[in-house]
């Protein structure tokens, strides 16, 4: 065969060093790491992160775009690997590989009016473009985050949250399912119930969804019955995935590679997948 | 390129010296009618085939080894890279790259092409370090096949029985315990002329011959052409079909274990034991039709259903992957599947299944 050039540690994690880990709620643990050199990532994209003996996971990139050597990441603690990652402290290791993913294309949000709607941990990814796109009100339009999580504890990014709804065309929704009797400030209900009464801009409006699986059908009907057309509204998916170069084939949804083509999709390319939004 | 042209023994012996001097690997027997594709030793039992197998009495030659030979490119537990922490907490890691020269020997058409369309996998966007640091420094040498391995074949109906691709040195049977050998790249060149076998004057003649002997028809074939199973594969979502093979499936996922385009695999990382501040992350083998392949955090499973997973098996060689490669089938009628699984599920039949499915359909 002709022969190919390749990254000889395309499957081997440069180490980066913890400079912030803070448990932002029982389950959910913020690091801030201080990379080897600048990730270049784009809004949307994941890195595999790891602990060397322990294992390797697929964890979204939690931070806009930046210029400096740092990347935010928020973990749940879910399994074997997760837990270990909860016990890490500032000056420990993570090892990092990536950024993988084709991402979210800025410039496709530019001028429009943006609907992010979170589910639980969904938020962790969508603040990688919530970040840029309400930091820079001259290049993007309305910003609207309908954000959603079981109980007032398990809220994530809620001051950063506040911090947004001070900003100028910036409209913040936070609900609960239940307040379990803790003090809350927000709304109680479904992420699919602001947007029936949402004031809308149909054709200038674009909606980037993450959350539960469950979440997607719900949420897009509720957006269809607004109007919204399904190239207008980007999804991210996820799924198991092992390399992040796709290789490993878990991450497969019919035809599509999800840790290439994805884990960002524009609806509309999504609609000819039968087991996208099982 | 040039052609040569020596008894069979005489290339026998050619590679057990290769073998002396490096990695070679070669279809060795493995209990009755069983291959196991092993490293060249000093008694190996290695064995052409008779340009006259495949009489009458006798149809079939003998059986593909159980295991590709191209799995040799991707072994099962291969470390993926070393680990060490020293006092401070901080690690040093070094990637594994297997840079061995090697040389895979008697490698068919149907695994031949296999190997080439994993080439394409590997290369494919961010390539594959791993796989590619092994391909890039292993001869094939490829063998024809004349006969009908044995009655699972169907290389013929996947267009895999006249591949070439991929191979530096091509070998084809000839009468009076002859081979052909033709030189099809520079690497299988200087092996060749390095072995001083006699030149070949007559290779037009000579591939004539085996051609004529050539079995006609050739293993098993679609009741379609190619295309049109391609086409009744990708396009049959919801079917009786994938109920009804699935129905006796243990989801065992040895169809996925011996398939020579079945790649996909997991990562492990283990500490040493004697030194918990050293270990290694290596990959094996994984299968769609295992129940946990499509499952994530939280307990999720995208693909709950056998018959969910046998679709995407079937779908993955005969619709997805030709689909993103255009290199035609990824299936290549090595009747591996067939003849391993316990209850006889065979990727054959099940397309044959879906073709009449979609014609009988108004
Ligand atoms: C694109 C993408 C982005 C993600 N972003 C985040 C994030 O920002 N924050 C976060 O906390 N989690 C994220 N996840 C989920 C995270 O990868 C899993 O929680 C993690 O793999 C669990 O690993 P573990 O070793 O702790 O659990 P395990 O002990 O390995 O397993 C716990 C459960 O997770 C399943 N699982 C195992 N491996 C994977 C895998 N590679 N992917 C998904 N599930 C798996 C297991 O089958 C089991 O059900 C993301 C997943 C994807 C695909
Ligand atoms: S080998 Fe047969 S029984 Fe096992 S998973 Fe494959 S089809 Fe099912
Ligand atoms: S699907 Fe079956 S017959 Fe086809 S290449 Fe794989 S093992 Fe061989």
């Amino acid at each position: 065969m002709k022969p190919v050039d390749f990254d000889a540690n395309v499957l081997t994690p440069h180490m980066a060093r913890i400079l912030e880990a803070r448990d932002m709620t029982a389950q959910e643990r913020f690091f801030r790491l201080q990379l080897p050199r600048p990730l270049n990532h784009r809004p949307g994209q994941f890195v595999m992160a790891s602990i060397p003996g322990i294992g390797e996971a697929p964890i979204s990139i939690s931070c806009g775009p930046r210029d400096d050597d740092q990347l935010e990441l928020l973990v749940r603690n879910t399994g074997s690997l997760t837990r270990t990652m909860h016990q890490l402290q500032a000056g420990d290791a993570m090892g990092i590989r990536g950024p993988f993913g084709s991402g979210f294309e800025l410039t496709e949000f530019e001028g429009h009016d943006v609907i992010f709607v979170a589910g639980g941990l969904g938020l962790a990814p969508l603040r990688s473009l919530i970040e840029p796109v309400v930091g820079d009100p001259q290049r993007f339009g309305r910003a609207t985050l309908i954000s959603g999580c079981r109980t007032p504890a398990d809220e994530l990014y809620r001051e950063q949250m506040q911090a947004w709804a001070k900003l100028p065309n910036t409209r913040i929704i936070r609900l609960v399912n239940d307040t379990a009797h803790l003090p809350w400030n927000g709304e109680v209900g479904l992420v699919t119930a602001p947007i029936a009464k949402l004031e809308m801009d149909v054709p200038n409006t674009l909606a980037v969804l993450c959350g539960p699986p469950v979440m997607y059908k719900f949420v897009i009907m509720a957006l269809a019955a607004r109007g919204l057309p399904s190239a207008q509204i980007f999804i991210d998916l996820e799924r198991r995935m092992r390399c992040g170069i796709g290789k490993c084939g878990h991450c497969q949804i019919n035809h599509v590679t999800c840790c290439q083509e994805g884990p960002v999709f524009r609806f509309s390319d999504l609609e000819s997948l039968p087991e996208a939004l099982t | 390129m040039r052609e040569f042209l020596a008894t069979r023994t005489a290339v026998l012996d050619w590679l057990r010296t290769l073998g002396q001097q490096g990695d070679v690997f070669f279809p060795q027997p493995m209990g009755e009618n069983s291959f196991n594709f092993d490293k060249v030793r000093k008694n190996s039992l290695l064995a052409f085939e008779d340009f006259d197998a495949g009489s009458k009495d006798k149809p079939f030659r003998a059986s593909t080894c159980v295991q590709p030979p191209g799995k040799r490119l991707s072994p099962n537990n291969e470390q993926i890279f070393r680990f060490s922490k020293n006092g401070n907490g901080e690690y040093q890691l070094t990637p594994t790259l297997d840079e061995r020269e090697r040389i895979l020997a008697g490698v068919r058409p149907c695994d031949l092409k296999a190997i080439h369309l994993m080439d394409r996998v590997n290369s494919d966007g961010i390539p594959d370090a791993h796989y590619l640091s092994r391909r890039q420094n292993t001869a094939i040498i490829a063998h024809d096949c004349l006969q009908p391995c044995d009655e699972h074949c169907f290389c013929d109906a996947t267009d895999s029985l006249h591949w070439r691709q991929g191979a530096d040195v091509f070998l084809t049977p000839q009468p009076e315990a002859q081979l052909l050998m033709e030189a099809l790249t520079e690497c299988g060149e200087q092996l060749l002329s390095a072995a001083g076998f006699p030149p070949c004057d007559d290779i037009e003649k000579r591939r004539a011959l085996a051609e004529e002997k050539r079995a006609k028809p050739f293993g098993r074939h679609f009741d379609a052409p190619l295309q049109q199973v391609i086409d009744a594969v990708s396009n049959s979502w919801e079917s009786p079909v994938w109920d009804k093979h699935v129905e006796r499936c243990f989801a065992c996922g040895t169809c996925n274990l011996v398939c020579p385009t079945c790649y996909c695999f997991d990562l492990q990382d283990d500490f040493n034991i004697g030194d918990p501040d050293s270990g290694q992350r290596t990959r094996s083998w994984d299968g769609c039709m295992l129940e946990e392949f499509a499952v994530v955090a939280g307990g999720h499973n995208f693909r709950p259903q056998l018959a969910a997973r046998q679709r995407h098996r079937i779908k993955r060689k005969l619709a997805y992957l030709p689909a993103r490669f255009g290199d035609g089938s990824f299936c290549v009628g090595c009747g591996r599947c067939g003849h391993q699984c316990t209850v006889d599920i065979d990727i054959f039949d099940i397309a044959n299944d879906l073709l009449a499915a979609t014609e009988a359909k108004p």
